[in-house]
């Protein structure tokens, strides 16, 4: 089993961290994983992404032409990458910022309003994490519980005190649903 | 960090965490991505240890920084990218001259020229050939994953003592950006005794000087002799690749650094297909496992070389193979790697060009 995730966005909306708990909860199921950034002239505003590919055996390659999902937390991340999503792949956006369209008929929407949800919880800052529970709710081999080990591994000793916080965002989708 | 644990790491931070668990003293560079982290990361935790960490005015300041800084004895290196090696080469060539164990990483973006940050295999030649004046060779180490990364770093810094030689850890834009689980582990190499020639002060002993110029004709022809004597002792000793079912293999897909990894997957899926396909990854790219795809060539099989050039490994593995069998080059300049389904399909055009040979078992 090899699966590969795209997780874009506005700069600023803890695409790339998101990005690094996923890969980290991945690691800590014991499974392989790679985590790789688009890097180049970015700047605040503008979009970023960064591509995870998690497999029971050796990844094959990182850096890959089509993906099984996509999560974009963006319109211009959506219109771009909803072409990129694999034959009956899924894409998750955040319905917050995304219109709800379906471009193609040959892949699966699922449209949540993360940003929304975030500010419910008292911070649009923990849209990213909010996204990865949705994500989880999608996708079998994403799951909060791992999640929830990423964030503290990612974050550290220094940032406990933001995990009951993160782990409530990481659910809310779930207890919506 | 414990030891242990795997951690997930880009690249460039494990290159500079490993350089300092190998006893890394001094570190001097300059910015340039897409290795930039690599020196950010070792400006917060070298002071910390005590250790120097100097940030220069240019890339050729930092690299005649090293050659000062390992002619005393400690362990020092520079990091940079594709354009900015390019203005080090004079310093390699005296590092060669001189015998001093320099340590170089090079995480690869596009040229020629400024080229950008787009990672690339386009300083194969560079490495392994050297843009500095006269003869000399320099050992040239090539990682495919984050694990291989810290690995290599370990050897890097006892190779370069062990032989007084430089080495390059030749790493591109994808691996020092990527991140993936590794361990750190130890150490794994001893400590090289290097006080029958650093230069630690003369004090209750005759005084030393290190050069690589002689006005003696003859001396000067002696050295560069001993040279590549030496070299032919690393060339013994230190050649290293791995091989993935080639015993049975009819072509054999080669690759070096992270395209290591895309030439396996495609290996599986053409399997699938019925075609008997093997690879095999030179992990020294200096010293060149010549020997090894020589004697597979014996065997007669052919080769697909897949990098990300205009064919810069491909002209070695031909020299190795020496006309036996059929040699094919599959290649982008730089950007995004070839994928494995670009890689299937080129091999499968290039097995159908031949006449089907290959597919005997379909």
């Amino acid at each position: 089993m090899e699966k590969n995730f795209i997780i874009a966005g506005f700069g600023g909306q803890g695409v790339l961290l998101a990005g690094t708990i996923l890969a980290n909860s991945f690691m800590l199921s014991g499974k392989n994983v790679t985590w790789y950034p688009c890097y180049g002239a970015e700047m605040r505003g503008g979009t970023v992404n960064c591509e995870i590919v998690v497999s029971d055996t050796e990844v094959s390659s990182v850096h890959k032409q089509d993906t099984d999902y996509a999560l974009v937390l963006n319109q211009q991340s959506f219109d771009k990458f909803v072409q990129r999503v694999k034959s009956g792949g899924t894409i998750v956006a955040n319905s917050t910022l995304v219109a709800k369209t379906e471009p193609r008929a040959d892949i699966k929407y699922v449209f949540a309003p993360m940003g929304d949800l975030a500010n419910e919880l008292g911070t649009s800052k923990v849209t990213n994490m909010v996204a990865l529970g949705v994500l989880a709710s999608v996708v079998d081999v994403v799951d909060t519980e791992y999640l929830a080990l990423g964030f503290e591994k990612v974050m550290g000793e220094k940032k406990k005190d933001l995990l009951q916080l993160n782990k409530k965002a990481l659910e809310v989708w779930g207890n919506t649903i | 960090m414990n030891n242990k644990e795997k951690v997930l790491i880009k690249g460039n931070y494990a290159i500079a965490q490993a350089a300092v668990n190998a006893g890394l003293q001094c570190y001097f560079g300059y910015p340039i991505t897409p290795q930039t982290e690599i020196g950010e990361y070792l400006s917060g935790v070298m002071p910390d240890l005590g250790r120097a960490y100097v940030c220069a005015e240019s890339e050729l300041a930092a690299i005649n920084m090293v050659l000062g800084a390992v002619s005393t004895g400690v362990r020092a290196m520079t990091t940079s990218s594709s354009c900015a090696v390019a203005l080090m080469q004079e310093a390699l060539s005296y590092a060669c001259g001189d015998e001093l164990p320099v340590v170089l990483v090079n995480v690869m973006r596009a040229g020629p020229g400024l080229g950008y940050i787009y990672p690339a295999q386009g300083d194969y030649n560079q490495s392994v050939y050297g843009g500095g004046n006269g003869d000399y060779k320099i050992i040239v180490l090539a990682p495919s994953t984050v694990q291989e990364c810290i690995d290599y770093t370990y050897r890097a810094f006892y190779l370069a003592q062990k032989y007084r030689n430089p080495v390059i850890l030749l790493a591109d834009g994808l691996l020092g950006q990527m991140m993936e689980p590794a361990c750190f582990g130890e150490n794994p190499y001893p400590e090289v005794d290097v006080s029958s020639w650093a230069l630690t002060g003369a004090k209750n002993r005759d005084g030393r000087a290190i050069y690589s110029v002689g006005p003696d004709e003859k001396k000067q022809i002696q050295h560069i002799y001993n040279l590549f004597e030496k070299f032919e002792v690393i060339k013994k000793n230190e050649t290293s690749f791995e091989e993935f079912e080639t015993e049975d293999a009819d072509i054999i897909l080669t690759a070096f650094g992270s395209m290591t990894r895309n030439i396996k997957a495609s290996m599986k899926v053409l399997r699938k297909k019925g075609i008997k396909v093997g690879c095999f990854r030179p992990i020294t790219l200096s010293p060149f496992p010549h020997d090894r795809i020589s004697e597979l060539a014996n065997k007669g099989k052919d080769f697909i070389v897949v990098e990300m050039n205009m064919g810069q490994m491909y002209k070695d593995i031909k020299y190795a193979v020496e006309g036996k069998t059929k040699v094919d080059l599959i290649n982008r300049p730089c950007g995004e790697w070839l994928s494995v389904e670009e890689i299937v399909s080129s091999v499968e055009k290039i097995v159908t060009e031949r006449g089907l040979a290959y597919a005997t078992s379909v």
